[in-house]
């Protein structure tokens, strides 16, 4: 109660002090001060939240504290995504190291299996070992292009990444449990990030379910980019699915089951929900593979001007759940298209892979393009409406415009 | 006779102000008990002006907001974020008082 009238009495003499500074203006003027406040970036260190000061500034675009953006030029210029580049994208507040105490006491419980158990990080760690590359992509990138208000951070290709991740195979835990439950249809991923916060587990727990069979390919990761797996990306243990968007990677992992239906909670049934605009409900698609997708990380209108003759166009491309095959890029806003090359190792279907394409450009404008296939399916030219800006893979917004000179 | 005319309507307009200032005050205040009693916007976020200090949703002294924008976030909600306006836990004039006093004291 005291802290209530401290604070309304604390506000009432700011509101009281800035009326007073206007009125002295003109008598006439409105009394309460209009000017939006655009405070970004001042909370941490270079500009940073505190908990991931560590990250490179330059990089990132800050939506909020709990959706930081990677710039496009920051991605592809080397094949794996640095963990300081690597995007930020939070339902609950990422775990301090208080809250997840020793790392090698965490735990997490594997149910809906032959012999139900529950594992430490140390257990995890004797149980198996492998490494895997795989994108990690928010549901919304690509939001920012859409042109209907959509609730939400408004990313446009930085809400991605390509990092490698160690852990132990999802298999090699099942197998460690007797198998999978015969009439199990989902794997069910939840996290444990909402429990300091106290609010009510079927609104605030991320627990997310996909088919079954992504268990065959999944992964429980402790390491991203070869150092323990960082609070803000959800360590010390993270579900990776590989393929799916990112919501279903779930952070600071406390449960697997295998389960006959999708879990209830909120983030499963209602969020996530590619629905047209206006409409919304669980009997639309949840955000789970991600579609096949591309595009141009250099030059781009970041880079600045690029000089007449030849002119690397270099970018990314995805397949989705299946390996990307070809792509093909323009830098006539799409009338006509030619081959890119793949350029460095391939790693595997769930990474991304780097291409280029020499062009040799005249001063001029241009509008660049790439366009990506998986052998069935290719990106589309325009983007699928949808209310909540979710799996935009349309390669017309995604192109970029140069100026030659 | 033409100064005590002019004097008058700045008094006229001076009264007038000076009621707006009472009623935009009170408007505040009430964006504020909602703010932090009513709605517990406090409980997720942190917005110095208000002295909240919750982790849950964006700081809202971080992020750049416009009257529509959130009068839309707290009306339809998102993610953890109540529907504050769709379930019917606010009204419409209190959307629309918090929303105000939200975007004038967010930064601040």
């Amino acid at each position: 109660m005291k802290k209530k009238e401290r604070k309304l009495n604390l506000n009432r003499r700011n509101f009281l002090a800035s009326t007073a500074s206007i009125a002295g203006l003109a008598a006439t003027a409105s009394v309460v001060p209009i000017s939006i406040s655009n405070a970004n970036h001042k909370d941490g260190e270079k500009g940073l939240p505190e908990f991931i000061s560590w990250k490179d500034r330059d990089a990132l675009i800050v939506h909020s504290d709990k959706g930081i953006e990677t710039h496009r030029s920051a991605i592809g210029e080397s094949l794996i995504t640095p963990n300081r580049n690597v995007y930020i994208r939070n339902n609950m507040p990422t775990m301090t190291d208080d809250q997840i105490g020793d790392r090698n006491n965490w735990k997490v419980s594997i149910e809906g299996v032959k012999n139900p158990k529950t594992f430490t990080l140390a257990q995890l760690k004797k149980l198996g070992h492998t490494t895997m590359a795989t994108i990690l992509q928010c549901s919304g990138n690509g939001r920012g292009f859409f042109e209907h208000k959509v609730r939400g951070s408004q990313w446009k290709t930085g809400a991605a990444a390509c990092v490698f991740w160690t852990g132990v195979p999802m298999k090699v835990v099942v197998e460690a449990c007797g198998g999978v439950n015969a009439s199990a249809v989902f794997m069910t991923s939840a996290g444990v990030d909402h429990e300091p916060t106290g609010l009510d587990p079927k609104k605030a727990m991320v627990e997310r379910s996909v088919p079954k069979v992504v268990f065959k390919d999944a992964m429980l990761a402790w390491e991203m980019n070869g150092v323990p797996l960082p609070n803000a990306h959800g360590g010390p243990l993270r579900m990776v699915t590989p393929g799916y968007f990112g919501i279903n990677n779930v952070k600071h992992l406390g449960k697997v089951a295998f389960t006959e239906k999708e879990s209830s909670v909120k983030y499963m049934k209602k969020s996530y929900r590619i629905s047209p605009i206006g409409k919304k409900g669980s009997q639309y698609p949840s955000c789970w593979e991600m579609p096949v997708k591309s595009w141009i990380t250099r030059p781009t209108d970041e880079t600045g001007t690029v000089r007449a003759g030849k002119v690397q166009i270099v970018g990314v491309a995805m397949g989705g759940t299946k390996k990307v095959r070809s792509v093909k890029v323009s830098v006539d806003g799409g009338k006509s298209w030619k081959r890119a090359k793949f350029i460095g190792p391939d790693l595997g279907k769930y990474a991304w892979r780097q291409f280029a394409f020499e062009a040799n450009l005249k001063s001029g404008t241009y509008n660049i393009a790439s366009l990506a296939s998986n052998g069935s399916k290719k990106q589309p030219e325009l983007r699928m409406e949808n209310r909540r800006g979710y799996a935009h893979n349309g390669w017309k917004d995604h192109s970029v415009n140069i100026t030659v000179v | 006779m033409k100064i005590l005319r002019f004097l008058l309507i700045i008094l006229f307009y001076f009264i007038i102000s000076i009621q707006k200032t009472i009623a935009d005050e009170k408007k505040m205040l009430k964006g504020l008990e909602i703010f932090n009693e009513t709605a517990a916007c406090a409980g997720c976020h942190t917005m110095k002006a208000a002295g909240a200090d919750g982790n849950v949703g964006p700081n809202l002294d971080t992020v750049d907001l416009t009257i529509e924008s959130v009068i839309d976030m707290v009306t339809y909600g998102l993610g953890v974020m109540p529907a504050y306006g769709e379930d019917g836990i606010l009204t419409k004039e209190e959307i629309e008082i918090v929303s105000n006093y939200v975007v004038n004291s967010a930064g601040k």
